[in-house]
């Protein structure tokens, strides 16, 4: 009997996140475009303050170059001080836990790992990180990355209406990511898990003498502070090393919901942020359609194929077989529907959130998340993922363009050589990030466990697969640290240049995009225009990404977790 | 269809709005202040707030018998004793110290013999008849180790051994347990469970200890 008890929660709050989506999403777009909006008048004053004190102000528009150096330099900044956090952590205050300073190789990845909004772990929390690193240095990056990730995309989307060059000021929108919508949000976010039961303390931990004896240390923290703006960023990293599978970091069945709602909420209001920040609404519904047909699908998917029974473990006499799906490396407070939705929602934004382990998924299941991160758009990260959304819909426009033989020039701007050249890096440079590492690691015998090398089997190989596809969409989740071992000093440096690759190249193409855009006048629409605003553009979009995206992996998928499906070892 | 006007592709470039020196001392000073919200001004406001608002949850959720601390009430301990209930198995001993193992993916003939290794286990020392059904989500292990609560069938399975070990009787026992299943409090939302530390802490009491 499959669990549909609790279908409903999962439609209801689908239906509630789509429901705040275009309220939310028109208050983004007018919180960038500088139209009047909630909180201008406690906010504005201060926002003045800080434009001054930082020697700057939204009059002073930078070009997409400059945006870019802009970024390049804040995110470098917070790598310089994550590395140095996490090297000298043993010297620094907060070091309750006596964790050793991190080597240089592991430093690497994993400053460069929050600085990405990736969130990839390769150590243990609560013994190798440091209660400061933990809640000083890492939120610096939880905050800065995600408000990076949402300027960026917002930038590329001026240029839809602009005609000077210009795309925005850099500093301006992280200040206003902040003071607007991230701060604001994650600490409203926090006190609502707190009420649903997770710590908020500074106390590093506690002894208890649990009653069949011996000791049992208890690590605590500011755990909700740093899962509310972990999730509402779609960072992802978590507090404890069991991520949001921890019952401290997620306790129950209403704080994981409460958690998929906190994900959703900007990567499903960025399209109508869009669609307010240009003026026409009904630009927003192709973006939404497509990441609803593809998330639906792939939620749907993964549901049925968690509530199959495993036939291995039919096979133990007198095992009895539970109503509520498969519960190896699963959480008992949630439903199987529950727990996937929270999986699927988490992997689909780039959260990289884990309630579950995926090395312990049905093959189908983590080809459902592989996916998810194959797209990188759908919804995608915090921002990021409209971008690559947009630079989908630039190709598809572009293609469909040639084929039908009319003017490719999406709302009023023509699409050129340039833009194409600069969407297909972007989507190119995923699937070599990817696949390069990949080869250098199975061909070079860097797959190992300990000292023994491994003879590559099809489910070692998708785990590396699984490493660099989730490094390189910046999204964090692990597939398991059991079938080979990533601490390793190539897994370290190879994973950390992935992460900058996959976030940096992107971001520099959304942002010369938007750049060549604003360049451009607005051409009046004509008889040959092609009506984007349409279902037949939703559905083509649809089937393009999809498309694109099996053509760039199916060889390597083939590889891994398809041969796994038809029962390879 | 009316003309394309002529497409400015690039007219004079605009000087940029800030020198290097600009950008340095911007992106300087954003970081400082960055550092300053949200690694200090953000987790103490929200500390001083939260315990005030449910001083037990920011707390940890924390457990005392007798005025010792045993635990928490989101943390599974090894309770594995003939006269407590027990938790499910962990891959990391309970400890907050080894990580976060991945039990191994459905095909691995490793997951086979680690459920046998558990159900032989529990058959030792449970005090279980040979056809006993063992509920799945009693012998499986949970995603972080330390998952505290069992569905209550598996709960209700252990009533014999219980019921030997503190010469408590089934139907007391069985009403017992009954009333420490955790239901939802909003229709639909997750499903019924027992929390079996807060079980066990409840038993001590009425079997002496």
């Amino acid at each position: 009997m499959f669990a549909f008890q609790s279908i409903w929660d999962v439609l209801f709050l689908i239906a509630l996140v789509l429901a705040v989506a275009p309220f939310f999403g028109a208050y983004l777009g007018r919180v960038y475009m500088d139209r009047p909006a909630f909180g201008d008048v406690l906010l504005n004053p201060i926002e003045r303050t800080v434009y001054r004190l930082l020697g700057t102000s939204p009059r002073r528009a930078m070009s997409a170059r400059e945006y870019m150096f802009a970024v390049l330099l804040v995110n470098a900044g917070v790598f310089a001080f994550l590395y140095a956090f996490f090297f000298f952590q043993n010297l620094l205050p907060y070091d309750a836990t006596a964790a050793p300073g991190m080597g240089w190789d592991l430093a690497f990845h994993s400053a460069a790992s929050f600085t990405t909004n990736t969130d990839f772990t390769h150590f243990t929390n609560e013994t190798q990180l440091s209660l400061g690193s933990l809640v000083i240095a890492w939120p610096l990056a939880l905050f800065v990355s995600a408000a990076t990730g949402l300027s960026v995309a917002v930038a590329m989307i001026r240029g839809f209406v602009r005609k000077d060059g210009t795309v925005g000021n850099f500093y301006v929108d992280l200040v206003r990511t902040i003071s607007r919508v991230l701060l604001p949000l994650s600490a409203l976010f926090a006190l609502v898990l707190v009420l649903l039961g997770v710590p908020e303390t500074f106390t590093n931990y506690v002894i208890a003498h649990p009653i069949t004896g011996g000791t049992q240390e208890i690590f605590l923290g500011p755990v909700a502070s740093f899962q509310a703006i972990s999730f509402l960023g779609t960072n992802g990293g978590g507090f404890y090393s069991a991520n949001a599978a921890s019952p401290l970091a997620n306790p129950s069945a209403l704080s994981n919901l409460f958690g998929v709602f906190v994900m959703l909420l900007i990567p499903f209001s960025t399209p109508f942020a869009f669609g307010q920040i240009i003026r026409r609404r009904g630009e927003s519904w192709p973006f939404m359609g497509t990441i609803l047909i593809v998330f639906a699908v792939a939620l749907a998917l993964f549901i049925t194929y968690q509530a199959a029974l495993n036939p291995a473990l039919g096979a133990i006499p007198s095992l009895g077989l539970s109503p509520n799906g498969y519960p190896v490396g699963q959480e008992t407070r949630f439903s199987l529907p529950e727990a996937s939705l929270f999986q699927v929602v988490s992997v689909y934004t780039n959260t990289g959130a884990t309630n579950m382990q995926i090395g312990a998924l049905s093959p189908v299941a983590q080809l459902v998340l592989l996916f998810g991160m194959f797209t990188q758009s759908t919804p995608g990260g915090e921002g990021t993922g409209f971008g690559m959304l947009l630079l989908f819909a630039v190709l598809g426009v572009f293609v469909g363009g040639l084929m039908v033989g009319r003017t490719p020039e999406y709302l009023g701007k023509k699409i050129t050589t340039g833009h194409v050249r600069w969407a297909a890096l972007a989507l190119l440079v995923h699937p070599a990030s990817i696949l390069i590492p990949l080869v250098v690691a199975v061909a070079g015998g860097f797959v190992s466990t300990a000292s023994v090398s491994l003879p590559t089997s099809a489910h070692t190989f998708t785990s590396v697969l699984y490493e660099f596809t989730s490094e390189s969409a910046n999204n964090g989740s692990a597939l398991a640290a059991g079938p080979f071992n990533d601490t390793t000093t190539f897994f370290n440096v190879a994973g950390g240049v992935v992460m900058f690759v996959g976030r940096f190249v992107p971001i520099w193409a959304m942002l010369k995009v938007g750049g060549m855009f604003s360049e451009q006048e607005v051409l009046p629409p004509g008889p040959g225009t092609l009506q984007t605003a349409s279902a037949t553009f939703t559905v083509y979009i649809t089937l393009f990404l999809i498309i694109v995206s099996v053509l760039l992996f199916l060889p390597v998928i083939a590889l891994g977790p398809l041969a796994q499906i038809v029962g390879g070892p | 269809m009316s003309p394309p006007g002529p497409i400015a592709i690039s007219g004079p470039r605009r000087p940029p709005a800030h020198s290097v020196g600009g950008h340095v001392r911007a992106a300087g000073l954003f970081l400082v202040a960055m550092i300053f919200v949200a690694g200090f001004a953000y987790p103490l406001a929200l500390t001083g707030i939260a315990e005030v608002l449910d001083p037990h949850a920011a707390g940890g959720s924390l457990l005392y018998h007798n005025g010792t601390l045993v635990g928490s009430s989101l943390v599974a301990q090894n309770l594995s004793r003939p006269y407590l209930f027990w938790e499910r198995p962990s891959l990391t001993d309970y400890s907050f110290l080894n990580g976060s193992p991945s039990p191994p993916g459905p095909s691995d003939p490793a997951l086979r013999a680690l459920i046998n290794e558990t159900l032989g286990w529990m058959r030792a020392y449970g005090n279980l008849t040979v056809n006993a059904t063992v509920p799945i989500w009693w012998a499986a292990p949970s995603a972080s180790s330390m998952d505290p609560d069992l569905v209550p069938e598996a709960v209700l399975v252990q009533i014999p051994r219980v019921a030997v070990a503190t010469n408590l009787s089934i139907a007391d026992l069985q009403s017992f347990v009954n009333k420490h299943i955790v239901t939802s409090v909003v229709p639909y939302f997750g499903i019924s469970y027992v929390d079996v530390l807060e079980l066990d802490l409840a038993l001590l009491p009425l079997i002496g200890r």
